[in-house]
């Protein structure tokens, strides 16, 4: 059903102006691409701000810790709220966006078992590390780490490399995080992250407006 | 060719709304008759006779998989239609920018 002026005539058989045509195609171009994408600007910046705002809100509760003693009771379910809220937000918007689409765009049972993994192994060395007194395994970025290069590898195998370059990119904020200390970490993270996704949604409108 | 040079194929409102549509899927999908059909807002009968021309020039190509019981067709831009698109963008920016 289309609503462009002229087009009945010209679906039967009669001329489309081609300034119609013109309209028509960057119209359904845009749409098009604005309803399979699934990590649209307006997620990304969502999430950004999210970021932001939930790991913010712990480094300005344990900055002023000494000894640094890490996130309060108070911080814990902020901490979880945002893990919680972030993770439906991006599966419920990426599902909806994906709907009906098969192929390389969808990851597959190898590739969602290594990032389960990943994290996983970032979840265990951190404890292993806290356990042996070494004080890393305390920094919130720490875990970024090997995520982050799990999300550069598999990126790069599918030639995807502005996923490669994120994927980088959050582990270098999560190497960076080391050099803050553990109360600074939080802020690093925060921040680091929060560009990134802000980065990745300007990329994004841009690429859809194209 | 049309007149004013454009493929007479996609130069349709309809099928131009199709392959516009299949152009933004990347490289390597498909997407199910169901979504299109959603996403264009034709009946089904209707996007049938269009994707079925466009099947025959060899632009789209389409595939029926069966999922327990469910039928389920799937379809995308072939590269002879990603080429065949961006000639007739390409003709059309040419016509637009010579009026």
């Amino acid at each position: 059903m289309s609503t462009t002026p002229g087009a009945s005539s010209a679906e039967n058989g009669g001329s489309f102006d081609p300034r119609q045509a013109a309209a028509l195609l960057d119209q359904t171009t845009q749409q098009a691409r604005r309803r399979l994408a699934p990590s649209p600007p307006w997620v990304l910046a969502t999430r950004a701000v999210m970021v932001l705002a939930a790991l913010g809100a712990i480094w300005v509760s344990v900055r002023g810790q000494h000894p640094y003693r890490g996130p309060t009771a108070a911080d814990i379910p902020v901490l979880i709220a945002f893990i919680v809220i972030n993770f439906a937000l991006t599966v419920t918007v990426r599902q909806r966006a994906m709907a009906g689409v098969r192929g390389r765009s969808r990851f597959n049972s190898v590739e969602i078992t290594i990032l389960v993994l990943a994290w996983v192994a970032a979840a265990v060395l951190m404890a292993a590390l806290s356990a042996a007194g070494v004080r890393y395994g305390w920094y919130p970025t720490t875990v970024l780490i090997i995520p982050g290069l799990a999300w550069a590898g598999i990126t790069a195998a599918r030639a995807d490399w502005r996923g490669c370059a994120v994927g980088v990119t959050v582990a270098v904020i999560g190497v960076a995080g080391l050099f803050a200390g553990p109360a600074g970490s939080w802020a690093v993270a925060g921040v680091g992250l929060c560009a990134l996704m802000l980065a990745e949604a300007a990329a994004t409108a841009r690429q859809q407006r194209a | 060719m049309t007149d004013d040079g454009l493929d007479p194929l996609i130069h349709v409102p309809t099928r131009l709304k199709i392959v516009a549509t299949l152009a933004a899927l990347p490289e390597g999908d498909v997407l199910s008759f169901t979504r299109l059909q959603d996403m264009i807002g034709l009946t089904p009968g209707n996007l049938i006779i269009h994707l079925r021309k466009l099947e025959e020039a060899d632009y789209i190509s389409s595939e029926k998989t069966r999922n327990g019981t469910v039928s389920i067709t799937t379809v995308a831009l072939t590269g002879h239609g990603r080429t065949a698109l961006d000639t007739y963008t390409r003709a059309l920016r040419d016509l637009l920018g010579g009026l």
